[in-house]
């Protein structure tokens, strides 16, 4: 009964089959007759007022059937964040003014794409140019253009600041004065997009009192919900249909524009209405990450130990809040939850700038706020004399530990991630060579550690998910779950848990998903909870299947409910195991005696249940999540310090995932992680200039590919385990990945050069400043010894 | 911002339907070995055919300008972007996409490696990705890692970080490398 079958081993993906042959339909691929060819009108301008919209030449043009702007909408806001203190915030199309490059103003549906064209040049917008701000520290100075007025709650004197975050403990005035050594340092990151090759798509049908939905999502429940509020519908009278998801990496939550126009115009056409979003449309007016600055100030004692740590973050978060007053928040988290901080004092400010909406990204600022406390804590190590492994034990959190925010780290275990990884990379026996040794040759070879902690699900709608398992006459299985598997292996898991808590076969398990008329609520594949919390919910449906199996079987056979067991669709005496009933008879039985019961199990999980909802994104007060995943990743790199080219030849992830459902899968979410880590470190950048994208395509944007791969090696630190029947603890393994081994990569480049950069991408021009900075320091240095040699002579 | 649309083929397009009136043209393509005979204006790409007239949407269109490979398909064996190559030009070919890969519903040897080595997630990239790897594989019956590299460099893919991917054409290629699904 304690041996796992199905849990814990790598099965190929449920959805594979469906993949490499073609037959996985995307929303692209989803086809229906006479649909029209819908298309979004975009500002050209980063900051103006809109005077005046004429489409009277755009509605009289053949083939166009429909158009529309903020006029024809029923004006209700939406926002990433809903909340009292930050209310939905954005139109669905411009009203009045334009706030970045590409705003969406107007939206045409035409019997094709060239008449769509050709309507949006015929859509006549006045403007008034007003001045548009790029910086967030500029935007913040009062004399700054107003994108929208700050935050009435906030209290400094800033401009433009969409929402605050503060949190802390302690008294940092007194940890610093207590502290051996102080250091402050400051840390930036650039815009880099999330890069799904599956680009924005929406296909909308009114169908007269239902609105189907087609729509690139990863999270068909909140698709709903925002769709629903905006076209001020029932939620009943809109249907998120299941497609395959071509790759989000946190882009594709919360409503688009396009997603409310193809719906809009489908109910004003009465016909299909598709929309897809070009390349260059999402580089240039779509959502990408948002880049950070931080400040961080750190006291230690002379052995390392943290005493107290000051941070100060400043978000340019786009020209709506978006999810940016969520990073200021998470930000937050993702510092203090990987080590012991007696006073910690923290606040982030969202800023807006005239830059397009923000979004999450895989991490959601995490890479960024560990990059720089991983950087610095390296930097002190140094001062002092200790080893960088030696100076994150001193101050990683040990398992049991309770967090001042009242979370626990339960059986996580941060130390033994970093034991590891440092005993896998022999980082201890490498570290420092390239800077010992005289080196020749324009190459150098450099190793570095950086690590992390991640939330494993927290409370945002729709809050819980539900499954349902229903057996069918032969004894196989149907599960229906709200859960979208965007490539991360949801449908696979699903189906290895309902498996095992049932014991049939993997291949008497279908799934019905993502669907938001066929199947129960889901939370959706964005807050880093699926496993824990579907998973949870599934295998309590399933579970829940099995008790009603062997209930029926009790009756029939005779035999007290605890003395029957489950295995290879059977049900089965213990102590008598020939004595059986296969689960087709099992069923046979439940609707012949149980009033026609056909058996059908239940199961719904939510996280922290005894919460009443997230934490304050405000005051961080509140608990954030359950489930802490840890992890330490070591990188290699090699520059070249003759022309400035750095990259990863080697990424060491160790991670406490808990306990992994399917190994494989989990292996393929590392090194996509590390794949995308690198991209930021030493590739990608979104390039602007007046809010203008310069680079909207992969040509000018530099994303991995094949020979930029590393070599990438992970081992999972066990933590939890699986019983059939109870309940189990997995915790996120999909997006905390990226910020330890982007820190690594950027205490690796110093290891390799003793160039320390505070900015990434670690971009050729930055290591050859730098190299060439060291070199005058060199020279100087010896200048200043043979001067006072000769100084010193008699 | 009406630029946004890949406005060269917009504006070529435009000017077709506006005034040059240039004729659809009738043209037999042969695609997974069957004869399609359509009717296509001349600016028509090789994919908008394969998706849209001839309704095999397994291919995938993405950047639609060159620079991602999704759409990857073979011509004569050899791997093009078909969503920069003119259905005209396809005359006479032989056009084979993801959907000719499994013969009597049994995936080949190379679809059954991408899944045996996880190298399959999010999909999107997986039609053109196979397809490049097929025309690797028939140029090199044991490609090495550099030629591998050459071969896949055109096909993007986000997800996997490509060791996966590397990993199947191995073990394909029978170079010792194992299944690590079940």
């Amino acid at each position: 009964m304690s041996e796992l079958n199905f849990v814990g081993k790598s099965f190929k993906r449920k959805d594979g089959p469906d993949k490499v042959t073609g037959r996985a339909v995307y929303s692209e691929d989803v086809k229906l007759p006479g649909t029209l060819i819908g298309r979004i009108l975009r500002s050209p301008h980063p900051h103006a007022r809109i005077v005046g919209i004429d489409t009277s030449k755009a509605r009289a043009l053949p083939g166009v059937k429909g158009v529309i702007t903020v006029e024809d909408t029923k004006g209700v806001k939406h926002g990433f964040v809903e909340t009292p203190r930050y209310p939905a915030d954005q139109e669905v199309l411009a009203r009045g003014k334009v706030v970045h490059v590409g705003e969406e103003i107007a939206a045409v549906a035409a019997v094709d794409a060239i008449t769509a064209q050709r309507a949006l040049a015929l859509i006549e917008v006045e403007y008034e140019i007003l001045p548009a701000v790029f910086d967030a520290e500029r935007a913040m100075d009062p004399s700054a253009p107003e994108i929208h007025p700050s935050h009435p709650k906030v209290k400094e004197e800033y401009a433009n600041i969409g929402g605050k975050s503060e949190g802390g403990w302690g008294d940092v005035e007194r940890g610093f004065a207590e502290s051996h050594y102080v250091r402050e340092d400051r840390f930036e990151s650039q815009v880099r997009t999330h890069g799904y090759l599956e680009s924005q798509v929406t296909l909308a049908h009114w169908e007269g009192d239902k609105l189907n939905v087609w729509t690139s999502s990863m999270g068909n429940f909140v698709k709903r919900a925002k769709l629903a509020k905006t076209l001020d519908l029932p939620y009943s009278a809109v249907r998120i249909h299941k497609t395959y998801v071509g790759g989000t990496f946190g882009g594709k939550i919360d409503l688009f524009s396009h997603e409310y126009c193809a719906a809009r115009l489908s109910i004003l056409t009465g016909r299909p209405v598709r929309i897809v979003a070009s390349r260059e449309e999402i580089f240039s007016a779509f959502r990408h990450a948002q880049p950070l600055i931080v400040e961080v100030k750190t006291g230690v004692k002379k052995d390392g130990t943290i005493l107290a740590q000051q941070m100060r973050v400043i978000n340019d978060a786009g020209a709506y809040r978006g999810s940016g007053v969520v990073v200021v928040f998470l930000a937050w988290g993702f510092t203090m939850a990987p080590y012991r901080c007696p006073n910690l004092k923290y606040e982030g400010f969202s800023v807006y700038t005239n830059y397009s909406v923000r979004a999450p990204q895989r991490g959601h600022g995490c890479p960024k706020v560990r990059f720089a406390i991983e950087s610095q804590l390296d930097m002190i190590a140094e001062a002092l004399g200790i080893d960088p492994i030696a100076i994150r034990l001193r101050n990683a959190r040990q398992p049991g530990e309770e967090l001042p925010n009242g979370d626990n780290v339960h059986n996580g275990n941060l130390p033994a991630c970093i034991r590891m990884a440092a005993e896998k990379s022999e980082l201890l026996k490498k570290y420092g060579q390239a800077r010992k040794t005289p080196q020749t040759g324009h190459l150098r070879r450099g190793i570095g550690i950086g690590i992390s902690a991640y939330f494993g699900g927290s409370l945002v709608y729709p809050n819980s998910s539900g499954v349902m398992v229903k057996m069918n006459d032969d004894g196989s299985a149907i599960v229906l779950t709200g859960a979208i598997d965007v490539g991360q292996g949801s449908e696979t898991i699903i189906a290895q848990i309902v498996a095992e808590e049932l014991a049939v076969g993997m291949d008497d398990v279908k799934l019905i998903s993502s669907d938001t008329d066929a199947t129960p609520q889901d939370i959706g594949a964005w807050v880093s909870g699926m496993t824990y919390i579907t998973g949870n919910a599934a295998r309590q449906a399933a579970g829940n299947a099995r008790e009603k199996l062997i209930q029926v079987a009790a009756e029939q056979m005779k035999v007290p409910v605890e003395d029957l067991w489950v295995e290879n669709k059977e049900v089965f005496n213990r102590r008598h195991p020939e004595q059986r009933m296969s689960y087709a008879q099992v069923f046979a039985a439940s609707v012949a005696t149980r009033r026609g019961d056909t058996i059908v199990g239940e199961g719904f999980w939510r996280t922290m249940r005894d919460e009443p909802t997230h934490p304050s994104l405000a005051t961080t007060k509140g608990r954030w999540t359950e489930n802490y995943a840890f992890s330490a990743q070591v990188a290699e790199v090699e520059v070249d310090i003759e022309t400035g080219e750095a990259k990863l030849v080697k990424a060491y992830t160790v991670h406490d995932c808990g306990f992994p459902i399917n190994p494989a899968l989990v292996k393929g979410q590392v090194d996509g992680q590390v794949s995308m880590a690198l991209g930021h470190a030493f590739l990608e950048e979104v390039l602007t200039k007046n809010g203008y994208t310069l680079n909207p395509n992969w040509l000018d944007y530099r994303m991995p590919t094949i020979h930029n791969m590393a070599a990438s090696e992970d081992a999972d630190v066990i933590t939890e385990e699986y019983r059939v029947g109870q309940p189990y603890r997995t915790k996120e393994v999909g997006e905390g990945l990226v910020s330890g081994i982007l820190a690594a990569m950027g205490n690796a480049v110093y290891d390799a050069t003793g160039v320390r950069l505070y900015s990434t991408p670690f971009a050729p021009d930055r290591i050859l400043d730098g190299l060439k900075k060291l070199q005058l320091k060199q020279a100087a240095e010896i200048r200043e010894t043979t001067t006072e040699m000769q100084w010193s002579q008699p | 911002m009406n630029h946004l649309h890949s406005q060269a083929a917009e504006d070529a397009a435009g000017q077709a339907h506006n005034g040059s009136k240039r004729r659809s043209r009738c043209i037999a393509l042969n695609i997974n070995g069957e004869l399609h005979e359509i009717t296509v204006q001349p600016r028509k790409m090789l994919i908008e055919v394969i998706r849209e007239t001839v309704g095999l949407t397994g291919t995938k269109g993405s950047c639609l300008s060159g620079t991602c490979g999704a759409c990857t398909v073979l011509l004569s064996g050899r791997p093009v972007l078909s969503c920069i190559t003119l259905a005209v030009e396809c005359e006479g070919k032989e056009i084979r996409t993801v959907e000719d890969l499994a013969q009597g519903g049994k995936l080949n040897a190379l679809q059954e490696a991408f899944l045996d080595q996880g190298a399959v997630q999010c999909g999107f990239c997986t039609p053109g990705m196979l397809m490049s790897a097929t025309a690797l594989l028939e140029r090199h019956e044991k490609p090495s890692l550099a030629q591998i590299k050459k071969g896949l460099e055109g096909n993007l893919c986000r997800c996997t970080g490509y060791n996966a991917i590397v990993d199947a054409v191995l073990q394909v290629s029978d170079q010792g490398v194992l299944p690590v699904m079940k």
